[in-house]
């Protein structure tokens, strides 16, 4: 049994994509994924919004006010003021995204795609451009670039402060990027090796395989429970901290 | 739940400082090793990477520390004010 190769082909994205006139069409599992989470939130939320008088469309309806307001009042009021209320539906996208990314991944023969780089690294950089576009709306140009060296600083130590505000920045977004892309991987990986432990030890003697059964399943559906408790954590955590670096470049002192 | 002097954004920007650290470590490690490729300086872009990065990440832990500690102090006198009236 090849153990590489099986978690490989669990973790990895896997490209099926097709070549049209030269120009290559990926279509991968990530990105099947990503479509159909946008598909089904567009369509699910386009028929809340249309406010059916049914028992399920007032029960939705009223989970979903009670969502916005838990985004409104504990992360963007707090943390970006009253000029964070025009930013609002960023926020409640990005929370129903990442977290319905990483419930797919729950899903048999689904995949994760925030377990893929270069999903986290885009949304990473839209709320890049969110931060950047606060900065620039709020203070302008020059105010924004003087908002990145602390007050009171002398003036010597301006060119010096200036590279490492401006890194300080760059770094808090890739940090965004890697630590729910580095989650979703890991809890994947875990949830793989503990499936494959009963397999391994199998291979030794039957009777051994059969015994770690019953406590590589238990540690199994652990696993599985703190994934979906990583879900709900991660999201609150990307779209907590966006808020959070949006605001300190509004709120500068 | 008692989150001592620290606000709940506080603790997450600390339990963020800890990956902020390596990043900026590894990405100015990074840079070092391709300008030592571009400029055939091996092995000082690395290190010089390498000190920058410690130095970045250093600086990012002590902005904010001195950070919560004024907010912090800011809360208290805020209490304080409160407390008189």
């Amino acid at each position: 049994m090849d153990v590489v190769e099986i978690i490989s082909h669990h973790i990895l994205d896997h490209d099926w994509g097709v070549t049209l006139g030269g120009f290559r069409l990926p279509i991968t599992t990530h990105t099947v994924t990503l479509f159909a989470v946008s598909l089904v939130l567009l369509l699910g939320l386009y028929w809340i919004s249309l406010g059916r008088q049914s028992r399920a469309g007032r029960l939705l309806t009223t989970l979903t006010e009670e969502y916005v307001a838990f985004i409104r009042d504990g992360m963007v009021l707090p943390n970006m003021g009253e000029e964070g209320r025009r930013f609002l539906p960023y926020f409640c996208t990005l929370f129903l995204f990442v977290l319905c990314c990483a419930l797919v991944g729950l899903i048999p023969n689904m995949k994760t795609a925030t377990a893929n780089i270069s999903v986290t690294a885009a949304l990473a950089l839209c709320s890049g451009g969110l931060i950047l576009y606060c900065g620039l709306k709020f203070h302008g140009f020059v105010g924004f670039l003087k908002g990145f060296v602390p007050s009171g600083t002398p003036g010597w130590l301006v060119p010096l402060l200036f590279p490492l505000e401006v890194l300080s920045l760059i770094i808090k977004v890739c940090v965004l990027a890697i630590r729910l892309f580095a989650n979703m991987l890991s809890g994947h990986m875990v949830l793989i090796c503990l499936l494959l432990i009963i397999f391994i030890v199998g291979q030794m003697h039957i009777a051994a395989g059969a015994g770690a059964f019953l406590p590589a399943m238990a540690l199994e559906l652990f696993m599985t429970c703190l994934e979906l408790l990583v879900a709900f954590l991660q999201a609150y955590v990307f779209t907590l901290l966006t808020s959070i670096f949006a605001g300190s470049v509004i709120h500068t002192h | 739940m008692a989150l001592g002097p620290f606000s709940k954004q506080d603790h997450l920007q600390i339990t963020t400082l800890g990956l902020e650290f390596a990043v900026s470590e590894i990405l100015c490690v990074w840079a070092g090793y391709w300008m030592d490729k571009k400029l055939g300086s091996f092995p000082w872009g690395i290190i010089v990477g390498a000190v920058a990065g410690f130095g970045l990440g250093f600086y990012q832990i002590l902005r904010a520390a001195k950070q919560m500690a004024r907010e912090n102090a800011n809360l208290q006198k805020a209490e304080k004010k409160d407390g008189r009236r």
